[in-house]
Formats: structure tokens, sequence, C-alpha cells
């Protein structure tokens, strides 16, 4: 099959088994690959009310017919399981160089399932697959683990790892990759600890069979050309995703303690410029990009190196903390990754401690006597340790933020800033209804990669609500998402604003099969509705009232900043939803009615 | 001699119109942009000769001045 490896592997951990099947057709046909084999695989073969820490749950690792292939940014894949944070769909998209040579060695998927009896890896050799002993390994920080195994097999071999918050099962748990990339969000870390995977090792010496080679450099040549004419080339790869902290700043969109507000006053220590200038020694990229946004940091004041920080973690260390020392952020970062936490939801739930701590629902006595006032930058370094081992005050924040703030009460409930479970990721959303409205329907809760809308947001008229907005959200969800699915980075259309059509004839001399971008937006609804039917069968009671952003942003306007006294009303967020459910297709519950069902060729699937 | 400001792809097909315009120095890009109908806010980054400004940055004789919104956020 044109543009594939041409094979799934499974990892059967209990029995210690691995097998190779062909990729399916009909399935490549339908879902392309990344994302769209991810909840293929993951509402037809894991069976309703599965533990998502238990056996029956599998992580779904997907490339795309993209990745590893002469495309910008073609290093993408996807991870895709049932979240233990949120009980529903989980989907993380990692960069770096491990789709690559994943698909070098012939496989589109690989699917861990069941649960192994001692800790392991997968070692990949391109045909050489094998569990191997990982005992010597558990416990160890991610860094380390892939220095040792670089050092031992060579630089070919590409490492997916987690650190000790995916080995003690930590919900927002990630994996590490390429000393810095990451599969973040949802827990993905957790589901690889679960079931006793420490890495997947991988290396490959295959080709991928292309339609039409000439068409395909001809593609690809153009589409790395429209990177380097773009007018934002030059800036964009200097400073990566931090451009945007100056902005967010001034739009009172940088979360500010633990959300209170959108703008921080110590924010000029921690703009993009101030880091580049500080820390930056070097710009990294993922697999055939050409526009690095990762940078590469050597850290002066902790005597430490560390890929980033980038803006997520800018703003969710850095100002929801009260933090305005780009080095100590930095060093959070590290941390994060070392110990394999995500530094969205590790920030987030670190915020809304402090929050708790300041308003006295906390004190040194609950907090293993850390003072944690917002700022103290010692006392956030040693929660991110304390979290990640599940260690005394630790343990209750390694539950996520929606979980301890139910477990606490006393009202804290209120600034647990998160959607469906998930930490909400850096932006303020106080003002800002389409980018609220982003949040509350994303597919996985609260992050800002599948729509993201705030620029519209101002071009429109901020507290606007009307359907253009609601329809600029849907068409977001549906389109920017493929990226995902097609194994790509969506950031060279996104920041560098190429044409999206050039990625048409580059998508087809691969796979020889002609989509246009009208093609390719419908099987991005055809995969939103269908993780919106995996929460409703997985979560009994699911509909709107899981769609309802944290009270924060219609309860609470900002006392200063760029939103200062600016709120959405309680009235307005609910005419969203009723506008976005109506637009989808949908029931008034935000449920797929059957005809959007059947129109999207998802009856066969869900059965 | 005027200075050129120049609008990335993503701040173009924001707003739509063109993609270059000369402007009269000795005002600030912030003055400028509202003089454009430009709405300042919507643009995310200044950059003159190749170095990040503020808006305030006044513009000078023979200026390259480029402008970005944000329109992914990573
Ligand atoms: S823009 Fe950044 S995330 Fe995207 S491929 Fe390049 S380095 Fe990776």
């Amino acid at each position: 099959m044109n543009g594939y490896g041409g094979s799934i592997l499974r990892v059967n951990l209990t029995k210690g088994e691995v097998t190779k099947e062909p990729t399916p057709a009909d399935v490549a046909r339908d879902f392309i690959g990344g994302r769209g084999f991810g909840i293929y695989f993951l509402f037809k073969e894991v069976p309703k009310g599965a533990d998502p820490l238990g056996p029956k749950n599998k992580l779904i690792i997907s490339s795309g017919p993209i990745s590893g292939m002469l495309v910008p940014g073609g290093g993408k894949c996807d991870w895709t399981t049932k979240a233990p944070l949120t009980g529903g769909y989980a989907s993380a998209s990692m960069g770096g160089h491990f789709t690559a040579e994943m698909r070098y060695a012939g496989l589109d998927s690989i699917i861990l399932e069941g649960i192994s009896p001692k800790p392991v890896y997968l070692f990949i050799d391109d045909n050489k697959i094998e569990l191997r002993d990982a005992s010597d390994l558990w416990g160890k920080g991610t860094f380390a683990v892939e220095k040792q195994f670089k050092e031992k097999l060579g630089e070919e071999f590409q490492v997916a790892v987690i650190g000790p918050g995916g080995e003690n099962l930590v919900p927002y748990a990630c994996i590490n990759h390429d000393y810095g990339r990451q599969a973040g969000r949802g827990g993905v870390g957790a589901v690889m600890g679960s079931k006793k995977v420490k890495a997947i090792v991988v290396h490959g010496a295959k080709s991928i069979p292309v339609a039409d080679k000439d068409a395909y450099r001809k593609a690809g040549m153009a589409l790395y050309k429209a990177c380097k004419d773009a007018e934002g080339f030059k800036d964009w790869t200097r400073y990566g995703t931090t451009i945007v902290v100056s902005w967010c700043d001034e739009v009172g969109a940088l979360p500010t303690r633990n959300f209170s507000a959108g703008s921080f006053e110590g924010g000029k220590n921690i703009y993009g410029p101030v880091m580049r200038e500080k820390i930056v020694i070097t710009d990294k990229a993922c697999f055939g990009c050409p526009s690095p946004c990762g940078k590469y940091s050597r850290n002066k004041k902790y005597n430490s190196f560390v890929e980033g920080p980038e803006y997520e973690t800018i703003g969710m260390m850095g100002s929801n903390l009260g933090i305005d020392d780009i080095e100590a952020v930095a060093q959070a970062n590290l941390l994060c990754d070392e110990l394999g936490v995500d530094s969205i939801s590790t920030g987030n739930v670190i915020g809304w401690a402090m929050e708790c701590y300041e308003k006295g629902i906390f004190t040194k006595a609950d907090t293993d006597g850390l003072d944690l006032k917002f700022g103290n930058v010692e006392a956030t370094f040693a929660l991110i340790e304390k979290i990640a081992r599940r260690e005394g005050f630790g343990a209750l924040l390694a539950e996520g933020v929606k979980r301890a703030a139910q477990k606490v009460g006393k009202g804290s409930e209120k600034f647990a800033i998160h959607v469906k479970g998930m930490e909400q990721s850096a932006y303020a959303t106080h003002n800002a209804t389409a980018m609220l409205l982003a949040y509350m329907t994303c597919d996985v809760g609260a992050h800002h990669n599948r729509a993201w809308a705030i620029t519209y947001d101002l071009q429109v008229g901020r507290d606007k609500v009307v359907p253009e907005k609601v329809a600029r959200v849907i068409w977001l969800q549906n389109f920017r998402p493929m990226f995902d699915v097609l194994g790509g980075c969506r950031l060279q259309w996104v920041e560098l604003g190429i044409d999206r059509d050039l990625y048409v004839p580059a998508l087809e001399a691969i796979t020889g099969i002609h989509r246009t971008w009208e093609d390719l937006d419908k099987v991005g609804e055809r995969i939103w509705n269908l993780t919106r039917l995996y929460w409703a069968r997985e979560n009994e009671g699911f509909g709107r009232a899981w769609d309802m952003p944290s009270p924060r942003f219609y309860e609470e306007a900002p006392t200063s900043g760029a939103t200062k006294g600016q709120i959405t009303k309680l009235e307005d967020v609910n005419k969203l939803l009723d506008m976005y459910y109506e637009q989808r297709g949908w029931t008034s519950d935000g449920l797929p009615k059957p005809e959007t069902i059947e129109a999207l060729g998802l009856k066969a699937v869900i059965g | 001699m005027p200075a050129t400001l120049r609008l990335g792809a993503s701040l173009r097909i924001l707003i739509g119109g063109r993609d270059e315009y000369a402007v009269e120095p000795g005002r600030s890009v912030h003055e400028t942009l509202v003089s454009l109908g430009i709405k300042p806010e919507l643009v995310a980054m200044v950059s003159v000769n190749g170095e990040m400004q503020t808006k305030d940055y006044v513009v000078q004789e023979g200026d390259a001045v480029r402008l970005l919104a944000v329109v992914g956020g990573g």
C-alpha cells in the first residue's frame, strides 16, 4: 500500500508475544493514519468500561502517510489510549524522530496490549522485534535511560521512555523522547507505566513505497520552499513558540496565578527575547523540519541543559505560578521532563494548590511544610518531585486538579481549571469566547492544539457570541488535527502561513489517492464525531455538563491586566454550546444525532 | 525615504488586503497600524531590520518592518 509501512505491530505484554498484521486498507482509506488509526482501534478493540490502567486498555502509537517523508515536519506520531486522567479519549502528539524510524521498520501502528509481569522495553531493530527485561531501568529518569540506550545501541535508535511519573501511574504522566519532546497529555505515560513498559527503542531500515516518486520530490520541494519564503520564517525560527508570550501578556491571555488574570506584572522577564538572550544556545528540530521551534538552553543558574521551555511551559510554570524567572521556569521544565510528568497539567495543579494555600484552605501542615506562596520557586521544584513520586502532599496533587479539588472541597472546585478533568493549558479565556468554546469542546479536555482562536476573537470582537465564531472553531477542530492524522506538524501552516493546498499533491504523490482539503476536512469531522461517541460510550450520563468550563471564566473577572473586569456570561457559555451542537449535528445535550452518524459513515464502525 | 511594512502570511490572511505598505517614518508602529486600519492587538510580533521590537518603536527612515500575527498558538 503506497504511503504506508504496511504493518501493525501487536505487542501482547501479558504473554510476552509480538505479532505483525497487515495494515487494513479500508481503515487507511477512511481514517488515513495517526490519530485516525488511534481512535479507530481504540473504539473497536478496547472494551467498554475498560480500566485505563488495566490490562484491557491499549496504548496505540500511530504514524501517518507523511511521517518520515520529505514533507516539512513529518516527524509526528500519535499516542491514543483511554485516558487515566479523564476516563475518556486521549490522543497525544509527539514530535522528534521516533515516528520516522517506526515507519522505516515498516510499522504504521504499534499497539501495546495487556500487562507485562515485569518491567520490559520493546526493542525494534527493523525486523528484529523483542520484549527485553528493563528491571534495571525501572525507577530511572528519562534522560538517563535515553542516554544509556543511545550509547549502547547507537544514535540511529530512537527512544520513547517514561519516568517515575509514568511508573507511579500519575494520570498526567507523559512519554519523553529525543531529550525533550513529549507525548504529553492525558496520561499516556501512566498507561505505558501500567503495562510495565519502560521504553520503546526503534530503528528501521526499509523504505516507504510512494505512488509517484517525481511528483513526491516536486511536491515536497514546493512545501519546503514555501516555508523558507514565508515572511515569518526567520522570526519564527529564532523564537519558536516563545514568540507568543509577550503578546499573550498584552491581550490578557497569559495564565497568571492560577488563571485569576491574563496579564502578569513579571511577564517581561519571561518573554521570548529575554529567554533567547539569557539561556538559549541553539535551535532543535523534529525530523525533516525546516523551521525548528525547539530551543535548546544552557541554564547557568542551575547548571543544566534543557530543550525549552516553550510557550506552554512558560505560561504554566511561569506566570501561572507567579514565577518571573526564566531560568527557574527552564529548570521546572527539566524536572518535569526528567521525571516524566506533563508540564502543563503539573503547572496547572500546582497553581491550584498555591491558590488553596493563599486562601487558607491549605496550611504548612498540609503541604509537608512547604510555603506554597505564588512565586516560590523551591517549593515548585519540590512539588514536581513529590508529584512524580506520589510522596506526601504530592500524592494528592498527583490525582489531577479535578479529583484533588473534589477530595479537598471547601470551594476549591471553583478554581480547579479544567474541562472533562484535563487541566487547561496556557491560555486564559476570561473574555475570548471562541477560545473558551475551543477548550470546552476539545476532544481530550481543555487542550489548545485542536482549535486555537484567540486572534480570531480579537478580530471579530472578543465577547461576541455569534455563529461565525462557532463555525470557525468547528472548522479548526476538523482541520487542524488532520496534521495529527497525516503524521506531520501543523506549525508550518499555522505559524508560517504556508498554503495548505500544497500538502494535497504531496499526499497524492505518496499515497496515490487524490484527496482535496474538502475530503480531508470530512475525515477530520468523522474522527471528531467518533471521539465524541467514545466519550459517551465510556461515561454514563455524558453530555452538556461535561463541556462546561471552569466557573472562573464566567463568575470571576480578573482584577488586573488587559482583561480586568471582563468575563464571559454564563448565558453566553450556554449559547455557545447551543450553537455548537446545532452546527455539529448533535442533540441539545451534545451527542451526535443518528443522521450525523450515518452521514459520516460511522454506523458500521460503532456497530 | 519611506519605511516598508510587510505583513506575514498569517496576518495577511486574517485581515485580507495587501502584504506590503510604504509608510512614513516618525510614528510608532502602533500609530502606523491604527492609521492603516489594522487592529494593533492582532499583531503579535514586530521585527525591525531583523530585531524584535515593541509596538512603541518609532519607525525610522528606510526601516524594514515585519509584522506577524499568531493564528495557531502552538
Ligand atoms: S515546528 Fe517545531 S514541533 Fe513542528 S516539526 Fe518543527 S521543530 Fe517539530
